[in-house]
Parts: C-alpha cells; structure tokens; sequence
C-alpha cells in the first residue's frame, strides 16, 4: 500500500539522518587535555550560599602547562554537580561521551578565548538546585567543539566545593490564593449539598 | 428489553453498585412527585428511551439532557481528574530540582498518585448509590481540588508525595463516571457507551503532558521564576475541577427521570444487600483475574504517564515541551484506542462468542505488551516513538476489551466487580512503579523492558478464564445439561431463598439476553428458558 511505503521511507530517512550523527557522538571527555586552564571560584560569604543572592568571584587562565592554546576559540565557563549531588539522581549523572555528560548543565558565561587571565562575578541564578558544586571552564575550538578544560577541584572533584541553597518558589500570594480557591471549592459543593436537601424535605413535607 | 409488567425488576441499577434500588420506577406506588402519565413517558426525551428511559442510541455530538449530557459531564469529570493527577509529570524536572529530589523520591511520588485510588474507587460505587452520580462525581473534583491547589506550599520530597497522593483520590471518578452511563444508557450499546467514556476520559493523562509544559512556559514569560511558575501552573487543573464540579451539579441529573432525592420518596424496598453482593463478587476467581489484568493494562498506563515524559527529556535530550508532545501522544491515542478494543471485543464476540472476546483481549495486551519492551531498547528518538505509539494503541485497546469481558462475569456484583477492576489498575500501577521506576537499579529504559515482559507474563492468566457456558480460551463450553447454560451461571449467585422470593429475575433475564455470547451458535441455539419462575417471555 502506499501509505506502508510512505512510512518506510520516512523511517528510514529518520534513521539516516541519525547516523549523519554519528561523527560528533563519539567525542569523550576522556580526550580533552587536562588542567589546561587554571580555574578558581571564591564564594561571596561562608557556609551555604543563597540562590538568587549570593555570588561567586570566578576567574581563569592559562595553564602553563598547557600544549593545545593554538585552538582555543572560546571560553565556556560552567556550574557542575559535585558527585555528593549526584546520588541517586540519573539526570546528573557523568558520562565519558560529551553529548550525553550531564555533570555541567548550568552555563555561566561564554568569553573569547584570551591569554591573559579573566575574570567574572556570578551571581548564582533563582533556578540553581539546593547541591555541591564546582566549577569547569572549557577550552571549545572554532568548530564549537571541546577540546581542554580547567575545574576549581581536584580530578576527584572532592575538594574546593560549595553549596547552594536554592529558592523556595513559594510565595505568600501564592498561598493566600490557593487557601481561597480550596475553601471556595469546599463551600460550594456544601451549599449545593444543604440547599438540596432542603429543597428535597420541602418537597416531601408537601 | 425490561418489561412493563408488574413484579418486573427495573435493572438500569441493578449491581451496578452492588446496592440495588428495586421498584424505584414504579409509578403506582404512593403519593409520588412524579407528574409521569404511564401512557407515554418517553415523550418528553430528546433520544429514543426502553422501558426504563434509558437511552437507546448513543449520539456523542448532542448535549441533550439528560442522557448525553450526563455522558459528556462523566467524561469531561474524567477527564479533568486525570489531567490533576498526572499533571505533576512533565514537570517533574523542574520540581525535581526546586525540592532537591532523588530518583527514589520521584519514583515513591508516582506511586502514591495513583494509590489513593485504589481505596476511593471501591468507596465511590457506595457513594453513589447513596447519593447518585452527580454528588459523586462532585465530590470527587470539589474535595480534592484543595489538594491540587496545596501544591503552592510544597517544600520537600515528603510534602509532595503527600500532595500527589491525595490529588490521586480523584481518580475515583471513574467509577462515577461508569456508573452515571450505565444508568443512562441502554445495555446493547453500554459497551461503545463506556469504552469512549473511559477513552475519552484517559485521554486527559496524555493532554496534561501538552498543556502543564505550556502553562509553565506561559508563567514563565510573565516573569515568573521556575520555581515559582510550575506552584502557579497547578492553579490550572484546580480551577478546571471547581467549574466541572459546578456544572455537574447545576447542569447534571442522577437518573432518568430526575435527581435521586427527589426520586427516592416514590417507594424504595428492599436493596441488596452488600454483604452478599461483596462475597459474589471476591467469590468468582475471574474477578481477581480481571483485577491482573487491568492492573497490566491500564496499571502500566498510568505508570507511562508518570514516567514517559522524564524518560524522552532525560534520555534524547528534548525540550520540556517536545518531551511533552511526545509523551501526550501516548495518552491521546485513548480517543480512538480504548474504543476500538471495546468494539474489537464485540465484533470477536459475534463471531466466535465469549471465546473471541478472551482471545482479543490477550492478543491485544500481549501485543501492546511486546512493544513496550522494544520501547525500552530503542536507542534512537524515531524507533521509541514508532513502538510508543504501537505501544499505547495496543495496551489501551486491551483496556476497551477488558471491559468487554467484564459485564459477563457477574450479573449480581457487576458494580463492585467493575470497581474491583478498577482498583487493580491503580494497584498494577503502583507495583510496576515501585519495582522498576523507584531506584537506581535500573535505567528508566531497562525497567520500561522489564515492566513489558511482566506484563506479558501477567496477561497469560486471561487463559484460566473460564465460563462453562461458553467456553474459555483453550477449551470448549460444558456439555453438562445444567452447567452449559447462561441461567445455571448467572442463578448461581443467588440463594433458593432469594430465589424462591423472585429476586433472581433480573439475572435470569440478563442471562437470556447474554446468549449473543455464544457466537455465531446463538443462531442456531434454540434453548428454551427454563420454568423456575422467570417473567413471560417477551
């Protein structure tokens, strides 16, 4: 039937252009130099840090031990899950494979790539989550591909963390409308009740 | 159908809760406020009615009171319960991250959205017979509508299992929802009736994973954090349940013929009772087969529907939003799915009888079951929707052909039995929940292909259904004198007492009508009613 062939050349056009994939799946975070930049993230004030509020004094430069500075195009500095956050979450879990890496979702800020050292003043964003964290700079060639990193921690990303505190989200004219809108619903559905069965005594009464 | 005669037994809610109202027609007894003139009662509705003003025809684009208008206010009910209880899931990334939840936490959340309902399914057919459909469905949507506005306060992994738990209780509205069709509907075409009403209805699973996403998208360009937008987006299912609960009850009608206060001062004898109609029903081994089997049809439904849209965001990487569209489509297929296994049963059951029915239920369930595990192995984002979508058809399917065997099972228990049903869908739910989606033993995708072959496992039980009157899969109908009859089976659960008082009838005459479940046979079949007290003949 031509409907059958319409759907299999769909597929198999899908499956193509999945396979056209193929070459950028295989880039591993095992590839990437090393402490090719020197990263560290200073917190505003002690003990947990406050999403929203508090802030963190991030800076980097070149490693001198660097060997692959010649393509260095850009640099994207990140907000990566120390692994104490994430246990038991799969959705931050750390993958060799780049694209399926799930270690730095929270970007801070991309610059150009320059020698010299830089500098930025996060502040950290109202949606961060309540976790550990440090922070990775990539070292990302002209083909928007990774190619070195430099973290503010250790290979075993136990040292140099800090925490965050996230937002609550609740608000209280949240509250306040939600309380309404409950009793609202409750009371309708009594007055409904009693007026009907008022309604049904009279009638018997009759 | 029923006849008009004196001592005839009005059925439209006989079992269907288990507490029959018996004589609550009749028109001769006492000083009733009906202004009904026996000569032509049908007169005043808008659909062709039987004897009991139930609807004969079912006509889905009329809103004509009072049948299709309960019709549409059941599924609408339905529908707007399953987009509460289901509408935390797509957004179950963003809260998974404002309330610091682990995957255990997730998993234990979606199990108890779909627990309470175990418990309040089989409450509602008791609700509902005391206080008619209308004030069940409404309480339904009115008393759990506070819970889904709590969600503004929810802080931790312990308030939010809380929260998801009691908005479940909900889902009870699926026994009022049945209940209000069948009482409204005549029972030749109940099975198209409650398969649209019950696809329909789960439909709402797959419409919350399109519109929670939008609203939160919506919330957010008004300026709204992520945090603060996803509390604000549950105002929308909340306030969708107070209208539906208002228009049930301003605009719905319990019976027929009125609501069921004013109709219960004309005359109201002897109910069943419920002890009796409970130990029918728990008695029958096929009651709790049915309740497997629902529990892996419509269990692993649910379960999709908490699962699915993390799963495609997680694992392909997709946007909220696609995550969702692609997840909606599973639910979506209901409009058509549900239905189409419903009206698959009844063309099977024309052909080949009651046999014909179990055969396409398994091979259905079998089937949907199949390509949940090949869903679990897709590793590219076209192959997981190609068997999502075989997938869902073939399990939702299952679920309209499940309810085509369900009616047969018991005549006297029908209503427990259905909501018995009910609730192992909600139990399935929770177990493959908690077994495969609540800890980091298995990848999502690995307990999806797990859940698949239980569920295939689960379905083979369809085979120990066995009716000695018509047979079961594997083997032939009694050649018993007795037993091979319709009215041996349905009889049976009624004591000689009970029978002796005439009680029976109503099952007897069901019984008579449930001959088209022999097949093609039925034609040929030319079995006389037996003499033990039964009406004329019609």
């Amino acid at each position: 039937m031509a409907i059958h062939k319409i759907i299999l050349a769909s597929f198999q056009i899908c499956l193509l252009i999945q396979f056209s994939h193929g070459a950028t799946k295989e880039r591993l975070f095992s590839d990437l130099e090393k402490g090719a930049l020197d990263v560290t993230a200073k917190p505003s004030r002690q003990g947990v840090l406050d999403a929203g509020i508090d802030k963190l004094s991030i800076t980097w430069k070149l490693s001198s031990t660097a060997k692959t500075q010649a393509s260095f195009k850009t640099i994207k500095v990140k907000l990566c899950y120390a692994p104490v956050s994430q246990v038991d979450r799969p959705w931050r879990k750390t993958e060799n494979e780049l694209f399926k890496d799930k270690t730095c979702p929270h970007k801070i800020i991309t610059k150009a790539y320059n020698k010299s050292s830089q500098s930025f003043k996060y502040t950290l964003e109202r949606d961060i989550p309540t976790g550990t964290y440090f922070v990775r700079a990539y070292a990302v060639d002209a083909k928007d591909h990774e190619v070195a990193y430099g973290q503010s921690t250790k290979e075993a990303k136990t040292t140099n963390l800090f925490s965050v505190q996230a937002i609550s989200g609740r608000h209280k004219s949240l509250d306040i409308a939600s309380i309404c809108f409950s009793v609202f619903a409750v009371l309708a559905l009594l007055v409904f009740f009693v007026n009907e069965k008022r309604k049904a005594k009279i009638e018997q009464s009759k | 159908m029923a006849s008009n005669e004196d001592g005839s037994i009005g059925s439209s809610l006989h079992g269907v809760t288990g507490r029959e109202q018996v004589f609550s027609f009749s028109v001769e007894d006492g000083p009733s406020s009906q202004p009904i003139r026996t000569n032509d009662p049908t007169a005043k509705f808008a659909l062709p009615v039987d004897s009991e003003h139930r609807a004969k025809v079912f006509k889905p684009l009329s809103f004509a009171k009072p049948h299709m208008r309960a019709f549409h206010l059941g599924w609408i009910s339905f529908f707007t319960c399953f987009i509460s209880t289901f509408a935390a899931a797509p957004l179950v990334p963003v809260i998974r991250d404002n309330l610091d939840l682990t995957k255990t936490d997730i998993g234990n959340a979606g199990v108890a959205s779909v627990s309470g309902a175990i418990f309040s399914r089989l409450a509602m057919g008791a609700v509902c017979d005391l206080l008619g459909a209308r004030y069940g469905t409404a309480f339904s949507l009115l008393l759990s509508a506070p819970a889904v506005f709590s969600m503004s306060f929810v802080a931790d992994a312990g308030s939010y299992l809380a929260v998801r738990f009691m908005i479940g209780f909900c889902l009870a509205t699926f026994v009022s929802c049945q209940y209000w069709t069948s009482v409204m509907f005549t029972g030749k075409i109940i099975g198209l009736v409650n398969g649209c009403a019950g696809g329909w209805g789960d439909m709402g699973g797959g419409v919350t994973q399109l519109l929670m996403p939008m609203v939160f998208h919506v919330i957010k360009l008004a300026g709204a954090t992520p945090f603060t937008a996803w509390r604000f987006a549950f105002f929308i299912p909340g306030i969708l349940q107070i209208i539906m609960g208002i228009l049930v009850l301003t605009l719905g009608q319990d019976l027929p013929d009125g609501n069921l206060s004013t109709l219960q001062k004309s005359g109201q004898v002897s109910k069943d009772k419920f002890s009796k109609v409970f130990w029918f029903a728990v008695k029958n081994y096929r009651t709790w087969i049915m309740f497997v089997l629902y529990g892996f049809s419509m269990g692993v439904e649910l379960t999709i529907n908490n699962v699915i849209s993390g799963y495609f965001y997680d694992r392909f990487n997709l946007t909220l939003h696609t995550a969702g569209i692609v997840a909606a489509s599973f639910g979506m297929a209901n409009f058509f799915a549900r239905p189409f296994g419903g009206y698959a049963s009844d063309v099977a059951a024309r052909l080949f009888g009651m046999r014909g029915r179990l055969w396409t239920l398994w091979i259905l369930q079998t089937v949907g079951a199949l390509f949940c595990v090949w869903l679990g192995r897709a590793s590219t984002l076209p192959i997981a929707i190609l068997a999502m979508m075989l997938f869902s058809i073939g399990t939702q399917a299952a679920c309209g052909a499940l309810f085509g065997v369900a009616p047969f099972v018991s005549r006297r228990s029908l209503g427990l039995i259905s909501g018995l049903t009910g609730a192992g869908g909600n139990f399935g739910s929770g177990v493959t929940q908690l077994l495969f989606f609540s800890s980091s033993r298995f990848s999502t995708a690995e307990g999806l292909s797990l859940m698949g072959v239980m569920a295939v496992v689960c379905t083979i039980p369809v085979a120990f259904i066995h009716f000695p009157q018509w047979g079961s899969m594997f083997l032939r109908p009694s050649q018993h004198e007795e037993r091979s009859k319709e009215e041996h089976y349905y009889g049976g659960e009624w004591t000689e007492e009970e029978k002796s008082l005439g009680l029976h009838e109503g099952s007897i005459k069901f019984a008579e009508n449930s001959r088209s479940e022999r097949g093609r046979k039925a034609v040929l079949a030319d079995i006389p009613t037996p003499e033990m007290g039964t009406p004329a003949h019609v």
